[in-house]
Parts: C-alpha cells; sequence; structure tokens
C-alpha cells in the first residue's frame, strides 16, 4: 500500500510541486486549502502523514495540530517560513513530528517524511536495538557507545540524552522536549544544562566538535541525530 | 466609605509638592511688626537699667553712650521705623534717668540741650546707616536666591526634548520656588486644552477655562490679584515665545490664600518667559527633527528601491530565461547544459530567498525585535552557522579555534548565529576561491571577542566604517549582493551591547571582530 500523505497548505504553486514530487515518490497525495477542511480531511481519509503549513488563512496551523493530536498519533511535519523558530517550537511541542523552513528542497522534504513514516511505523518505546552513524556506534541493549574502534565512556546524564536522541533519530527535538525526557523537567531557565551536556557529547562522539555531523544544532528550535 | 476615604487622603503629588515647598526659604518682605518695635522697647529699657547702675560712677554725657549702644543693638535687628523710635525713646530715657534733676525732663543745665541733639543726631544717622545696609544685604540674597532658581529652571528645561516634559519641569520647578500649584496648560489646535496640562491640582470649571482661554489668546496676565478678573481662583500668565504664545501658567494662591508679592510677580514673570523659550525652542526642534526623519526615510526608500529593484530583478531574470529556455528548446539542448539550467534555477532562486530575509531582518531589527537570549556554548552557535554554509565553504580550509574555558555567552542564538553566518559568507565572497578562512574566539578583557578572518583582497584604506552601512558595497568587483549583511550584523551586536568592527590584516585579508561585553555573558559551572 503506497502512504497517503495529506497536504494543508492554502498556496497552489506549492501544492503543485508538492503534488509532483510526492507522485514521483509513489506517495498518494490529498490535499486541502484551509484549516477546516484539512481537519475534515484529516479525519475521513486518515492519511498516513499530514503536511501542515503554519500560515493557513482561515485558523492558525497550531490549532490544527492541537486539534489533531487530540485523537490521532498521525506524523505531521509543519510548513513555517524563516524567522518563525517560536512557532516552530510550539508546533513541536504541541506534538508535530518535524518541520520544514520554506523554501526547502526535494531532498530534505523527502528525507523528514521518510524518518517520520518510520518512526510511525515502529511501536513507541521499541527503537532499533542499535544505531550507527558517522563511525558512531551506540548499542541500547548492551549500553555501550563506540567511536571507532573504541569505548567511548559517558556519564549516566550523557548516556541518557544520546539514548533519548537515538530512540528519535532523524527527528528534531525541541529543548524543552529534551528537558523532560532527560532531566524530567521543563522549566525552560533551565535549557542551557541540555546545551552544556550536548557539548560535552560533542566533545566525546564529533571528530570536530565546532563542525558537528552527528548531533547537528537546530538554531531557535533544538537539535537533531543525523542518521547515516 | 471608600469615597470618604479617598478624599480624606492626601494624594501623594500634594505632599511632595507642600514639602517642596517647605524646604525652600521664602524670600519674606521686610516690614515692622509689632515684635520689632516691643523689642526696641524693651533695648532701650535694658539701656536704662545699665545707666541707672553706672550713674554713681560716670558723667551723664557718658551714660548717653550706653544708650547709642542700643540704638545700634537695635537698628541690627529691627526696622528702620523701629531703631528710629527707639532713638527718640532713647534720648527722652536719658533726659528722664540720667539727667539732674531724676525723674523729669527738666534739664538743670542748658549745655544737656546739645548732647540731647547730638545723641539724637548720632542715633538716627546709625538707624538710617544701618537699615539700609541690611536692605542691601536682602536685597543681595534676595536676588540670589531668584538667579538659583532661574538657573535651576534653565537647567531642568535644557534637558527636556519634549513639549510636555519641558511643561511638566518648569510646573516642578515653579511649585518648589513659589510654594504653591502651578499647572501648565498647552493648547491644541489653537485651543487651551485641558487634556494636556502638567497637574489636575487646579481643578478646573467652565469659568477658569474661559480665562485661561483669554489669556491665550490675548496674551495678558489675568486672575487673581490682577486687574482682569480678580474674582478667579488662580493667576494665570501667558507663556509667551518669540513668535507666538505657547501656553498658559497657573498659580494657586498659597495655602492661607496669599497672592505673590511684587517681587515673586517679577519672578514668576521671569519663569514664565523662560519657559514659554524653551517650549517654543523644542517645538522648532522637532519640526526640525520630523522634517530630516522624513529626509532619511525618503533617501533610505529610494536607495532601498534601487538595491532591491536591481537585487530582485537580476536573479529573476536568469531564473525566468532558464525556465523559458528548458520549456521551449528542450528537446535541442544536450542534458549538460539543461543540468546547468537547473542548478541556475535553483541556486538563483536561493539567492532571492536570502535577499528577501536579509531584508525581512533589516526591518525586524530597525523597529526594535526582542531579544530571545539564553545561555549558549559559542561552539554550538559557530557549529550551526558552518553547517548551514556548507555548500559555500566547500573546497575551503576552514580552521575554528574555540578555547575550551570559554564561557557560555548570553546571545539570541538565531540572531548571533546569523551574524556569523553574514561575516562567514561575505568571506567566501571575498576572498579566492580555496582560500583559508579562520573562525578564532578567546575571553579578553570584560568581554569574549570573536573573529573571522579571510585572505582576500580586503577593503580599501577608509572604508572601515562605511561597510557597516546600509546599502554600502565594498569597492571590489564582480561581487553581487545588496549591501545589508553587514548593517544587519552591526544592527544585531549592538542590540546585544557589543560592537563590531572590519580591520586589516597583515599580511592581506580582513578581519572582522565582534565583541560581546562580559555583562551580556555569564559564567556557569559546566560539570553542573
Amino acid at each position: 500500500m503506497k502512504p497517503l500523505v495529506l497536504v494543508i497548505e492554502d498556496d497552489p504553486q506549492i501544492r503543485r510541486f508538492l503534488r509532483a514530487t510526492l507522485a514521483a515518490e509513489d506517495y498518494q497525495f490529498h490535499e486541502a486549502v484551509t484549516a477546516a477542511e484539512g481537519s475534515a480531511q484529516a479525519a475521513a481519509r486518515q492519511p498516513d502523514l499530514v503536511l501542515l503549513d503554519l500560515g493557513l488563512p482561515d485558523r492558525d496551523g497550531l490549532d490544527v495540530t492541537r486539534e489533531l493530536r487530540g485523537w490521532s498519533a498521525v506524523p505531521i511535519i509543519v510548513l513555517s517560513a524563516r524567522g518563525r523558530e517560536q512557532d516552530k517550537v510550539a508546533a513541536l511541542d504541541l506534538g508535530a513530528d518535524d518541520y520544514l523552513t520554506k523554501p526547502f528542497g526535494v531532498d530534505e522534504l523527502l528525507a523528514r517524511i521518510r524518518v517520520a513514516l518510520r518512526h510511525a511505523a515502529r511501536a513507541p518505546g521499541d527503537p532499533e536495538p542499535v544505531f550507527e552513524a558517522e563511525g558512531v556506534r551506540v548499542d541500547l541493549v548492551r549500553r555501550e557507545v563506540h567511536r571507532g574502534q573504541e569505548e567511548v565512556h559517558l556519564t549516566p546524564t550523557e548516556y541518557k540524552l544520546l539514548t533519548v536522541l537515538v530512540r528519535h533519530a532523524g527527528k528534531v527535538l525541541t529543548h524543552g522536549q529534551l528537558l523532560k525526557d532527560v532531566w524530567g523537567s521543563r522549566s525552560p531557565e533551565q535549557s542551557h544544562y541540555v546545551r552544556v551536556y550536548m557539548a560535552q557529547l560533542r566533545q566525546k562522539l564529533e571528530a570536530d566538535p565546532a563542525r558537528p555531523r552527528l548531533l547537528v544544532t537546530e538554531p531557535g528550535v533544538g537539535y537533531r541525530l543525523k542518521e547515516g | 466609605m471608600e469615597y470618604v476615604a479617598s478624599h480624606a487622603e492626601p494624594t501623594p503629588t500634594d505632599e511632595t509638592a507642600v514639602e517642596l515647598a517647605e524646604a525652600e526659604p521664602q524670600p519674606r518682605a521686610v516690614s515692622a511688626s509689632w515684635r520689632e518695635y516691643a523689642l526696641a522697647v524693651a533695648i532701650v529699657a535694658l539701656a536704662t537699667l545699665v545707666a541707672l547702675l553706672l550713674r554713681p560712677y560716670l558723667a551723664a554725657t557718658n551714660l548717653a553712650m550706653v544708650y547709642l549702644l542700643g540704638v545700634v543693638a537695635v537698628a541690627t535687628r529691627c526696622s528702620r521705623s523701629a531703631s528710629v523710635m527707639a532713638s527718640f525713646l532713647s534720648v527722652a530715657a536719658f533726659d528722664f534717668f540720667c539727667v539732674p534733676p531724676y525723674l523729669t525732663f527738666q534739664v538743670s543745665e542748658y549745655e544737656y540741650l546739645i548732647t540731647f541733639a547730638g545723641m539724637l543726631a548720632v542715633a538716627l544717622v546709625i538707624s538710617a546707616q544701618t537699615s539700609r545696609i541690611r536692605a542691601q544685604a536682602a536685597s543681595a540674597v534676595d536676588r540670589e536666591s531668584r538667579t538659583k532658581a532661574l538657573y535651576r529652571l534653565s537647567r531642568r528645561l535644557a534637558a527636556q526634548t519634549r513639549v510636555f516634559d519641558a511643561a511638566l519641569a518648569a510646573a516642578e520647578v515653579a511649585e518648589q520656588v513659589f510654594g504653591s500649584h502651578v499647572t501648565i496648560f498647552l493648547p491644541e489646535d489653537g485651543r487651551i486644552s485641558f487634556r494636556k496640562r502638567t497637574s489636575n491640582q487646579l481643578l478646573i470649571s467652565t469659568a477658569e477655562e474661559e480665562i485661561a482661554q483669554a489669556v491665550f489668546d490675548h496674551g495678558r496676565k489675568a486672575g487673581k490679584g490682577m486687574e482682569r478678573f480678580p474674582a478667579a481662583a488662580a493667576t494665570y500668565v501667558p507663556l509667551k515665545g518669540v513668535s507666538r504664545i505657547v501656553g498658559v501658567m497657573a498659580i494657586l494662591p498659597g495655602p492661607h490664600g496669599e497672592t505673590l508679592k511684587a517681587d515673586q510677580q517679577h519672578l514668576l514673570d521671569l519663569f514664565a518667559n523662560q519657559t514659554a523659550l524653551a517650549i517654543e525652542r523644542t517645538l522648532s526642534q522637532n519640526a526640525a527633527d520630523d522634517a530630516r526623519m522624513q529626509m532619511e526615510t525618503e533617501e533610505m526608500r529610494s536607495s532601498l528601491l534601487s538595491a532591491v529593484s536591481h537585487d530582485l530583478r537580476t536573479p529573476l531574470a536568469s531564473i525566468t530565461g532558464a525556465a523559458t529556455t528548458l520549456r521551449s528548446q528542450s528537446d535541442k539542448l544536450p542534458p549538460a547544459v539543461r543540468d546547468e539550467l537547473l542548478d541556475s534555477i535553483s541556486e538563483e532562486a536561493l539567492r532571492l530567498s536570502r535577499l528577501v530575509g536579509n531584508l525581512l531582518d533589516m526591518t525586524r531589527l530597525e523597529s526594535g525585535v526582542e531579544l530571545r537570549v539564553d545561555l549558549y556554548p559559542l561552539e554550538e552557535i559557530v557549529g550551526a552557522a558552518l553547517q548551514r554554509l556548507e555548500p559555500q565553504l566547500a573546497g575551503r580550509e576552514t580552521s575554528v579555534s574555540l578555547p575550551e574555558d570559554l564561557p557560555l555567552v548570553k546571545v539570541d542564538d538565531v540572531l548571533l548565529g546569523q551574524v556569523l553566518g553574514n561575516l562567514i559568507e561575505n568571506a567566501t565572497k571575498y576572498s579566492p576561491p580555496g582560500s583559508a578562512i579562520e573562525i578564532a574566539a578567546e575571553a579578553v578583557a570584560g568581554a569574549v571577542q570573536l573573529e573571522v578572518r579571510d585572505r582576500g583582497p580586503g577593503f580599501a584604506a577608509g572604508e572601515e566604517k562605511r561597510l557597516f552601512e546600509k546599502f554600502y558595497r565594498g569597492k571590489s568587483q564582480g561581487v553581487r549582493g545588496a549591501g545589508l549583511g553587514l548593517a544587519i550584523c552591526r544592527a544585531i551586536v549592538v542590540a546585544h551591547r557589543g560592537s563590531i568592527e572590519a580591520l586589516h590584516r597583515p599580511g592581506g585579508g580582513a578581519i572582522f571582530r565582534i565583541r560581546l561585553p562580559l555583562d551580556a555573558l555569564m559564567k556557569v559551572d559546566a560539570r553542573l
């Protein structure tokens, strides 16, 4: 069965380009122009993935995210303009899975869709036991981290942060989500904990910590663990 | 109950006004009161007592000296009329108590009449001279306090850049100096406006409004203590500038209903005059500022239009050209050429997107964007910028040197990342392909310093400052851009209270140096 993608976007040119790309990649495609229509289509068609523009004419895309998350775990990728980082963080914290900044290229779009569909297909709490990319190997079962041939020793907090990232590999995670998952707190005053520990992880895992290949920063939003 | 309470308690402004009034010494009129006459009588009586005690030992003529001393004492303390009275009283007492036969005004020897005349003359001269000296001293004190008051007013007025602030300052100083409530009314569309007044102390009735308006219209004082409208609650003084009347100053009578004395009236006129000139100056200054701002806005708009129209059209032209070529001649083109055209479409579109992004950022920064600061390792911000510019940096050696003990920086990561991105992108544009780019940071006294260095041709001498101006493009040939990148950098760095400068690099090339002051930074224990 070809996965069904619901596009909720008011601009006809962007819909046209998405339709062409998704058809070429063997996805089924449905489109909605307004938030109201989008919500209705999502309920009627039960799509496998939603591409949601945050700037819709009738209602805020954030509302649609909140509404969809009320009854569905369908992966949501939000589309938003540059300079609207707060909106992206809000959408992600409301349960959106990822975001794309307009203008975006097709490779980026397809990569995000693939990651989101793969995570959705897997039952939560059942990650792949081994993650491997950029010469780093994380074995969640044996609780071992290797860089090349050498074992890397991580503190418990570093390891916990890394496992959260591995579980969501390829997906963006906001500072708030990481704080909650690793420290059990959502206080934004502590978000520099995340950054300090991320810097330590980079020191231990990256070849050049100032030019990370694995633990990538999404400015103003959060972090993404790049897949191989 | 609330109603009663709110009226029973004096408002804070009330209290301050009263306190200030008390703190200020009031120039008091020098007029003889009954106290001074009583003092004069008492001093003459004291002199008589002393003279009676000395009478057995001294000649009568010498006792006259005691009385003269008394007159001197009276003259230095009391008004002239009191000391004149003391002079006559002394002569009478001297005759009565010290000249035989005692306790009568009769005189045994006629030469005493000469003593009396001499004594009276000396006493009167002392009275006159002393009181003149006192009057001079009092008027000097008066002049000094007036000068001080005017100086304070002019100093306060000089600091104001807005009309209403100037009026507020003038009213405040006037209240302190005159010890009663002062309100300044400013006009709105040619009428005294009761919405533009400096205080609500003066609760205006319709009748008072009309008086204030009449004073504004005719430019003559009126109200309490004046010929016109003496029944009014306050005294109204026009604020006459050089070319027009800019407002009305109203002063209420003092706490006991007293109106201003003549010399205070004069001071009030001086106050009104100075305030009027200050307000008029502020008004014309504001008008000049408005005109200048409008001119600058126009200028900016036109240079923006010319820069933007050129920079938007060029990529649009290549996109249109490439797309139409692909569409109508697709079958005649070799695949390599088709790929080239497709590349140019996507590259030019990205360029357009960056330009539009820069324009939006500039607008956002100019309208006063709010920084979303938090603590970041500089490494993370540098890393994100390098990652974003990976395509532009391909084939170049890029070195990053960041000391490990660099403190976390308290910045807006998106904005500072953009500064770095713009600087690195500039370095790639203005230096030959393949040449090295260096990014280095260090902690210096009171700041963290971040540098982006290239080995390009650098910039012309004298361009250091102009580089950061909007729409200014370096003199290098063949580089395209709207001239916004560095202006955006400067705006962002300044918003972080930092500084940015361009330096010539020894051995060729340019260095862009950012300094973020230490108070924008915070040391955090990295081990937590």
